[in-house]
């Protein structure tokens, strides 16, 4: 169903593209290698590791918050201290609960809004997480739903997927979103609730 | 007991991509904070938005940024300020926010039964705070400009025969006239923000609004 192709900024990383897809492709990052990277600087401060999930995430991360209106400048140093906390509270990292992608992603977004609020909030693992039930296979689950919210994410009609992307990665009110869009709010709004219903029964059937 | 009233998918798909404001983000974190549901539902929110943060295409860094994080991993880490023990009492739901503890600091008596503890003032008009009313009490008969979003942290209220215990969530826009009334034997002290002042409708609001600036 998917074909293996190589990112060409990230070459260590095994990427999957649906066949078919667009000419500029969907890339999806398989979940296992980017956790195994934070796993390899939690047990034995692997900077090779570290280089290579630099290279991917500070980048994107930088990309992520520029689009909510972060200037260039403080976008680059929150990617750094992103980055710089990906190292640092490595050892929280847990690949049962979250893929790379979701813990790094929680991490910019807290420091962005941190330094909204001014206040310093717990860093991960510094507060003990809530009681979840573990599963014996929960880490592969945490890979599998990343890659198949990523894969759903994609085959969502191209008006969904462009309300969920602008619901993420803009710095307007979703009234605003609607206006530049010429479209009622109700419709942004029920566009988002249908990707992310459509998005958590696909979760649901696969675990 | 887990919570009955939640934010709507909104909020928390809102909450999850960190887009919300500084006092309505604090007032979802409170309830998720109690909520298994709704836990999980942040947790498909973040791993959405960890798949888009990876789809994204890549935003140049300034050429020396890896080596400056190379050199930055060798220094030691700065002791960060110690977190401060929770402060707030025990019989709160379980929600550590420095931002509600400095406030809870700061509580101030408004009225004969009530506090009030700041907690955020902004964006423009809206005021993020911890409000406290006693047992038996009711908060004169209101309405909103805009939105008011709450979380219970102790005791319980009734609002127009629905009952809101700790951990559940409100949002009440600007279509609610109500009289929320603290019921049981315990005080109840709620987390709000809202968008902008209430409006008293009654003369004891009004009386009371000037020294309660809520």
């Amino acid at each position: 169903m998917y074909v293996r192709a190589m990112e060409t900024t990230a070459p260590n990383f095994a990427v999957w593209r649906r066949p078919g897809a667009p000419a500029r492709p969907r890339v999806v990052t398989v979940g296992p290698d980017l956790s195994a990277l934070i796993v390899a600087i939690a047990e034995r401060g692997d900077r090779e590791a570290f280089a290579s999930l630099f290279n991917h995430f500070a980048p994107r991360v930088k990309g992520y918050l520029t689009r909510l209106g972060t200037t260039p400048e403080a976008a680059e140093e929150l990617a750094q201290e992103t980055l710089l906390t990906v190292w640092r509270r490595a050892a929280a990292f847990d690949p049962a609960r979250a893929a790379a992608s979701t813990w790094i992603f929680a991490i910019a977004r807290n420091l962005r809004i941190d330094l909204a609020r001014r206040e310093r909030r717990p860093l991960p693992g510094e507060q003990p997480a809530p009681e979840e039930t573990p599963r014996p296979d929960a880490e592969l689950e945490a890979a599998q739903d990343e890659r198949r919210v990523a894969a759903a994410l994609a085959a969502l009609p191209a008006e969904q997927a462009q309300a969920v992307r602008l619901a993420f990665f803009s710095d307007k009110p979703h009234a605003q979103i609607a206006l530049d869009l010429s479209l009622p709010l109700g419709t942004v709004k029920s566009r988002i609730r249908l990707a992310m219903a459509r998005l958590r029964i696909l979760l649901e059937e696969a675990g | 007991m887990s919570p009955s009233h939640h934010p709507s998918e909104h909020h928390l798909v809102e909450h999850a991509a960190g887009r919300l404001a500084p006092g309505q983000d604090l007032v979802v974190a409170a309830h998720v904070a109690n909520c298994e549901i709704c836990r999980a539902e942040v947790r498909l929110g973040e791993t959405v938005g960890g798949a888009l943060l990876d789809a994204l295409p890549p935003e140049a860094m300034a050429p020396d940024a890896l080596a400056r994080a190379l050199a930055r991993i060798e220094r030691p880490i700065p002791a960060a300020p110690p977190l401060p023990a929770g402060v707030t009492p025990a019989d709160w739901v379980s929600f550590d926010s420095p931002a509600v503890d400095a406030a809870w600091r700061r509580r101030r008596w408004a009225a004969p039964g009530v506090w009030v503890a700041p907690v955020f003032r902004g964006p423009g008009r809206a005021r993020t705070y911890l409000l406290r009313v006693a047992a038996g009490m009711a908060v004169p008969y209101h309405r909103h400009d805009g939105h008011e979003l709450v979380t219970v942290l102790k005791g319980a209220y009734d609002d127009r025969g629905d009952l809101h215990r700790p951990g559940d969530f409100a949002d009440n826009d600007d279509a609610v006239e109500h009289r929320p009334t603290v019921t049981g034997e315990d005080e109840c002290v709620c987390l709000i923000c809202a968008d902008a002042p209430l409006v008293a409708l009654d003369w004891v609001g009004k009386v009371f609004q000037p020294f309660v600036r809520i």
